[in-house]
């Protein structure tokens, strides 16, 4: 029973990284109408932006806002040279998914040489540990957890009481009619990118820091849960993908108390399965807050 | 509308300009310096150089080079230069497959070939060997042990023995008792297990968990405190990428600041996974608490000498080969691409059909044959009618019937700079006792 309580509290930590990343996958999803698989190595390359940082002898909280900074304007320049014009010229979405299937290959493959093969880890002290019960987390999972809470409260207030959460919403509904409107989507597509790219780097770099070790090929490791949470959610749906985490985050880690680690990704992604059967637009696809309005 | 197709022909050019760059990056090759009117030779390192093994297929080119270099230097083989280039298979036999169909269609001047790691030797062997191309195997699965495949060569024995030697290691040298198997879920690592468990289990020792786990996870605490309500005295371990870093992080951090004693296998000797566990739990960590099994090479002698040396010159082609200086696979795999190149001197020809069966005696070597320790001196003897027998970097080979060539094992620690320091030895003799007591 104690290791299912200490697998719970692990779960917390995992599902505040899964969050934050899932949020911003699934926004750029739904404003952008983009799959972007290259979403994970977007991740990874931030996690080395501020690997860069640290390694200079910079605390690693203040090398997050490299990472997050890194990753919104990688995130920027990637749809506005790669993504945008595809889509302009009429390229449907499958097609669009393998672009950015090919686009993450490019990435991992121009990063190798730079950054190498070797796992690298950050310099950062864990902190004091915290007991509650079974649980013990330290210091920095704590704070990881935290930066997910402040991030989601951003998120929310962003999209609920902003002009432009507002015209995010419009231009995931119709961007025909936002167009209409006077809702500059473009712009609004721009600033979607900038924002979900700084979520992306936000959490590649906590994912870094929880992990202890990463390299370049911890960022198809890194999707797989992303996109599951994204989809459990309902595809596009920001609070999706927040109770997305939760779930996915939750059983992984329990799954690996209860069953074995082998098979923690594969119940996760049995239950993904089953609510897919059930519910094929996902948990909350109806009422998230990129759904159409009304 | 126009607009529109020069943004998308301004985005495909974006593209097609990264995958030239990521192309030239991943499928590089060195080129032979010397230059001969004959045409060149090529070995090819199929393994994984990306994904989660990603750390192997360097080590195998790491091997490729210096054997080159000194190949090149002595004039090639008779006249031809010889160069390597890499064939990544990602670890995945979905991906290894095409990789060696395209290897083998676009390279009629293939020599040899290096690498296939237990991710894709199975995939890879049948497809080399109906092609006639003689392989150095780094593959540690038992299904090789009897091959039938005529080009198939592996200087390492299979990994079972490796698991035996870490259990004589942990119960002869440490008194270990309790054991905690943590290896990766993918196939090389998983090969290890059920030999290790039957001859822990044999021997009287306790398998206090058996835990197979998903490589490359952001995080293992629950597997790590579920291992550690187990009490074990020592974890088994070979998960690559960065998954040991991160798991043996998690067990001190959750074991109140005290790391456990840990072993590895030969693959954890290795520059990329000292660096990577180094990184997350600190090099004295490292030091005092992690051991390992190597294979028995004395890292001396003339023919380690030659390699050495070869490795060290071809930095400017590859900064990280004088890391690999103490790796056991890139010594033996340097071994078998000298054994073939002397193999075709013997015969005269550099057809595979031909030459594929005398590696076996440039190996063992026959009856009179003089030892030799640089291609040179081999190539020397050959031309003066001597037979040869290759003794290089990795020591004496010892083929069997099924080219499978096996030596003793040493349990070595790192220091503080990475280096292997061997603490203990485990001779042929001494690891058969372990097997026959295991029940392998």
């Amino acid at each position: 029973m104690s290791l299912i309580v200490a697998a719970f509290g692990f779960g917390l930590v995992s599902m505040s990284i899964i969050a934050i990343s899932a949020v911003g996958f699934t926004m750029q999803f739904g404003i952008t109408n983009m799959i972007n698989l290259a979403y994970g190595q977007v991740m990874i390359a931030s996690a080395y932006a501020a690997y860069t940082v640290n390694n200079a002898g910079v605390s690693i909280w203040l090398a997050l806002p490299v990472g997050a900074i890194f990753g919104a304007v990688f995130s920027f320049l990637l749809n506005r040279l790669i993504y945008a014009p595809f889509q302009r010229k009429g390229t449907n979405l499958i097609g669009m998914v393998i672009i950015s299937l090919a686009v993450s290959l490019v990435i991992a493959n121009v990063l190798l040489p730079i950054v190498g093969y070797y796992s690298v880890s950050y310099h950062q002290n864990p902190g004091p540990t915290y007991h509650l019960g079974s649980i013990a987390l330290t210091g920095v999972q704590v704070a990881i957890i935290a930066v997910a809470v402040i991030v989601m409260l951003a998120i929310y207030a962003l999209l609920r009481f902003t002009r432009l959460g507002k015209a995010m919403r419009a231009t995931a509904a119709n961007p025909t009619l936002a167009r209409n409107c006077g809702i500059p989507t473009g712009r609004v597509v721009d600033l979607a990118w900038l924002i979900t790219g700084a979520l992306c780097g936000v959490a590649g770099t906590v994912a870094g820091m929880n992990s202890d070790s990463f390299s370049v090929a911890s960022g198809s490791e890194f999707l797989i849960p992303i996109i599951a949470a994204s989809i459990l959610g309902g595809a596009g749906s920001p609070y999706g993908a927040m109770i997305g985490a939760v779930l996915i985050g939750e059983m992984t880690e329990i799954s690996a108390a209860i069953i074995s680690p082998e098979y923690k990704q594969v119940v996760a992604f049995a239950v993904l399965v089953l609510v897919m059967v059930l519910r094929p637009q996902g948990l909350l696809a109806k009422r998230g807050a990129l759904a159409a309005a009304g | 509308m126009l607009v529109s197709h020069h943004r998308v022909g301004r985005g495909v050019g974006v593209l097609f300009a990264m995958l030239t760059v990521a192309l030239a990056a991943c499928g590089g090759s060195s080129t032979p310096s010397g230059s001969s009117s004959k045409s060149p030779l090529l070995i090819g390192v199929i393994a994984p150089f990306t994904g989660p093994d990603a750390a192997l297929g360097p080590a195998y080119f790491a091997a490729c080079l210096p054997a080159a270099r000194a190949i090149n230097n002595a004039g090639g083989v008779m006249g031809h230069m010889v160069s390597c280039q890499e064939f990544d298979t990602r670890g995945e036999p979905a991906d290894a497959v095409p990789a060696a169909q395209q290897m083998v269609a676009s390279h009629s001047n293939l020599m040899a070939v290096v690498g296939c790691t237990s991710d894709e030797a199975a995939s890879v062997a049948p497809i080399l060997n109906q092609a006639h191309i003689p392989m150095f195997c780094m593959t540690g699965q038992s299904e090789f042990n009897k091959t039938t495949f005529t080009y198939f060569h592996r200087l390492v024995p299979p990994d079972e023995f490796d698991a035996f030697a870490m259990v004589g290691s942990a119960l002869d040298h440490f008194n270990y008792k309790r054991v905690a198997l943590v290896f990766g879920n993918d196939i090389g690592s998983q090969a290890f297990v059920g030999p290790a468990m039957a001859a822990l289990q044999g021997l009287g020792a306790t398998v206090t968990i058996n835990q197979a786990i998903a490589l490359g996870q952001p995080s293992y605490r629950t597997e790590v405190t579920a291992m550690l309500q187990t009490h074990p005295d020592v974890i088994f371990t070979e998960a690559l990428g960065p998954t040991d870093a991160t798991y043996m992080s998690e067990v001190k951090q959750l074991n109140n600041g005290t790391m456990l004693p840990f072993m590895g296998t030969s693959a954890t000797i290795d520059p990329v996974w000292f660096a990577a566990v180094t990184g997350a739990i600190g090099v004295q960590t490292v030091v005092d608490k992690f051991t390992a099994v190597d294979l028995g090479v004395s890292f001396s002698g003339p023919g380690y000498e030659e390699f050495k040396a070869n490795l060290d010159a071809v930095a400017s082609q590859f900064p990280d080969a004088p890391k690999y200086s103490q790796r056991g696979a890139t010594l033996h795999l340097y071994d078998g691409i000298m054994q073939a190149a002397l193999a075709m001197d013997e015969t005269k020809s550099t057809d595979p059909t031909v030459y594929n069966a005398v590696i076996k005696d440039v190996g063992n070597g026959v009856a009179g044959a003089v030892t030799v320790n640089t291609y040179a001196t081999g190539v020397s003897a050959i031309k003066s009618g001597q037979k040869v027998r290759w003794v290089g970097a990795g020591g004496l080979t010892n083929y069997n019937q099924y080219n499978n060539s096996q030596q003793g094992y040493i349990l070595v620690r790192y220091d503080a700079s990475g280096n292997e320091i061997t603490i203990g030895t485990l001779t042929q003799a001494q690891t058969q006792a372990i097997i026959a007591a295991g029940g392998g």
